[in-house]
């Protein structure tokens, strides 16, 4: 189980690298393409597109393993600390839930776009670029319901606030 | 049943929940409402891929962080020095431009104050100026140039104008007008803070510097791989070279090489930390940009903003009116919550609003930026202050008292910039 962790973290880090890398590398490569040779590549602009959106989740995903997403925290710093363990259960069980919603529709959304859906670019089928959006959200959600139970047996590690 | 769920909610984000999770809450309530199925959710985040500008998020966040590892702010300060240390109140005015131009760049303004003020603080004392007076100046210019290219704030607040403009019947809200538009503002509230700083001190004046050729050469030369920088974006950008995400790209591969390569102030094995690093913070953002376009997909759907519109302007018949509402509203929010969640949450209600009162939607976009700026030096709540407190081992209180006179005469540039459209606009339209 924790190794299963450890290997999601892994592949995690490694794809938002490389992503981000291949981002970078195309975008500029269709800049020189255009500008020195006049042409370009038809699946460059939809790709970088869709990479935004699978770094984006890619990203997301990261940022729940220790809870840093973006939130308004104005009740938490006047509480004791056992309330606060409370209140961060209740939190986290539905910030689970929600993601889980959004999975099982969004998987939904999928399996009719696997029947019956078209292709991204040549040789792509777009369901292949869209799913990143299930298993992004099943991740955090399975990572919320983690981190409800860690706060449950008194084990979860501390909030950290996002990077500024 | 509705307004149960929706009380839960605000109770939930009161208490800290993600506010990702909060809007996708709020969007999901709505849609259930109308009927309408939630594979609604799946279709509106995967919107976020139709956009052509928003690579540049990733990209301009990547370039900033790997900046701000980097010793670019030494660089910045030694180079900024050489060149106005010798005006009268040549160290301000050097605090200024160097937090100006490294905030653009970083986007963060926290980022800033760590940075730079490790540098300038000591720097202005050694010059002679009062403590007070330098906590104050640091803690106002660690939001400074949030205005200036390439800031992510206004990128981001571009990027849902655009989405919007779908369904909406508005200008064009292109993100190079958003960057010339800013300009002159940004370059006002500059200006406006240092001629503060003269006027503060002209009673004990602070000995002026000399004037090294020499120094300026050497700053000059050591900077010379970043000085191109600006011209690489500044220039991509504005002579339509390049799109902006095109100038993002080039920008992020230019500071990589620069950074890693010719200056190797990176080493290689922490590159991929850093890349983790700035791409979850952008992970953070994109979450809630792409759930915000859910909720603001729900919004027009139900014909809140009209609703909205209406309400207001029963209440608030005039433009200037509402402008001044509108500063008060977006200070606070500001102060309270992160820029990101405020664009977000705010821009989808107050756009087809702020147009029902013909406020141009650029000009609304530079509005809303000065505010956020603004925000973050607002007691007793606003982030920089509490990052000053933390950074330069400082009461909060003391910061406080130090902060409010440039925060006045920042209150005043922004009065200029919300009444006196041209300001923003006179580039664009």
């Amino acid at each position: 189980m924790r190794r299963l962790a450890r290997w999601l973290n892994y592949l995690e880090d490694g794809l938002i690298v490389l992503i981000l890398l291949m981002m970078i590398g195309l975008a500029v490569y269709q800049i020189v393409l255009r500008n020195v040779f006049s042409s370009s590549l038809v699946w460059v602009e939809p790709l970088l597109q869709n990479a935004v959106l699978w770094i984006g989740l890619l990203g997301a995903m990261i940022a729940s393993r220790r809870d840093e997403h973006i939130r308004i925290d104005l009740i938490n710093s006047w509480l004791k600390p056992s309330a606060r363990r409370w209140l961060a259960m209740v939190v986290d069980l539905f910030t689970c839930a929600i993601c889980a919603v959004v999975a099982w529709h969004s998987m939904l959304f999928l399996f009719d776009e696997m029947r019956q859906g078209g292709n991204a670019f040549p040789g792509v089928p777009s369901w292949m670029l869209q799913a990143m959006i299930p298993i992004g959200f099943s991740v955090i959600s399975v990572r919320y319901l983690i981190m409800f139970f860690l706060d449950l047996l008194h084990m979860r590690p501390p909030m950290q606030e996002p990077h500024a | 049943m509705i307004w149960i769920a929706v009380l839960a909610l605000l109770l939930l984000a009161l208490c800290g929940a993600p506010l990702f999770a909060i809007i996708l809450g709020a969007a999901a309530i709505g849609f259930l409402t109308m009927d309408t199925p939630l594979a609604v959710l799946h279709i509106t985040i995967y919107q976020l891929t139709d956009s052509v500008v928003l690579m540049a998020l990733p990209l301009f966040t990547f370039a900033g962080f790997l900046l701000s590892e980097a010793k670019t702010a030494d660089r910045m300060m030694r180079l900024s020095q050489a060149a106005f240390g010798w005006l009268p109140g040549g160290m301000a005015l050097v605090a200024l431009v160097a937090c100006a131009f490294f905030t653009a760049l970083t986007g963060g303004s926290g980022v800033t104050i760590v940075a730079l003020g490790a540098l300038l603080l000591p720097a202005l004392a050694k010059a002679g100026y009062q403590e007070k007076f330098n906590l104050g100046l640091m803690t106002s210019s660690g939001s400074l140039g949030l205005l200036l290219v390439p800031s992510v704030p206004l990128l981001v607040y571009g990027i849902i104008a655009q989405q919007m403009s779908q369904q909406l019947d508005m200008p064009t809200v292109e993100i190079t007008d958003l960057y010339l538009a800013g300009l002159a503002p940004a370059l006002l509230m500059i200006i406006a803070l240092y001629l503060w700083c003269l006027w503060a001190m002209r009673k004990q004046p602070v000995p002026k510097q000399a004037f090294s050729f020499a120094e300026l050469r050497g700053a000059l030369w050591e900077a010379r791989w970043e000085l191109p920088l600006p011209v690489v974006v500044l220039g991509g950008i504005f002579s339509g070279v390049l799109v902006i995400s095109e100038a993002a790209a080039v920008t992020a591969l230019y500071v990589l090489v620069a950074e890693v390569l010719l200056y190797r102030d990176i080493p290689l094995r922490k590159l991929p930390q850093i890349m983790r690093e700035s791409m979850v913070m952008v992970g953070g953002i994109l979450l809630i940009l792409a759930v915000a376009l859910a909720f603001s997909d729900y919004l027009v759907f139900a014909g809140v903003p009209e609703t909205l519109f209406a309400f207001i302007q029963t209440h608030v018949e005039s433009k200037l009116a509402f402008l001044l509402l509108l500063n008060l509203v977006l200070l606070a929010l500001g102060a309270l919550l992160d820029i990101f969640a405020a664009l977000v949450i705010m821009v989808p209600l107050i756009l087809p609003v702020a147009l029902g009162y013909g406020i141009d939607p650029v000009h609304l976009g530079i509005i809303f930026v000065a505010n956020m700026q603004i925000g973050y030096i607002t007691p007793p709540v606003g982030m920089n202050l509490f990052i000053a407190s933390y950074r330069f081992h400082k009461p909060i209180t003391e910061l406080f008292r130090a902060t409010i006179p440039f925060m006045m005469v920042l209150l005043a540039v922004l009065a200029l910039i919300t009444y006196v459209p041209e300001l923003s606009l006179f580039l664009v339209r």
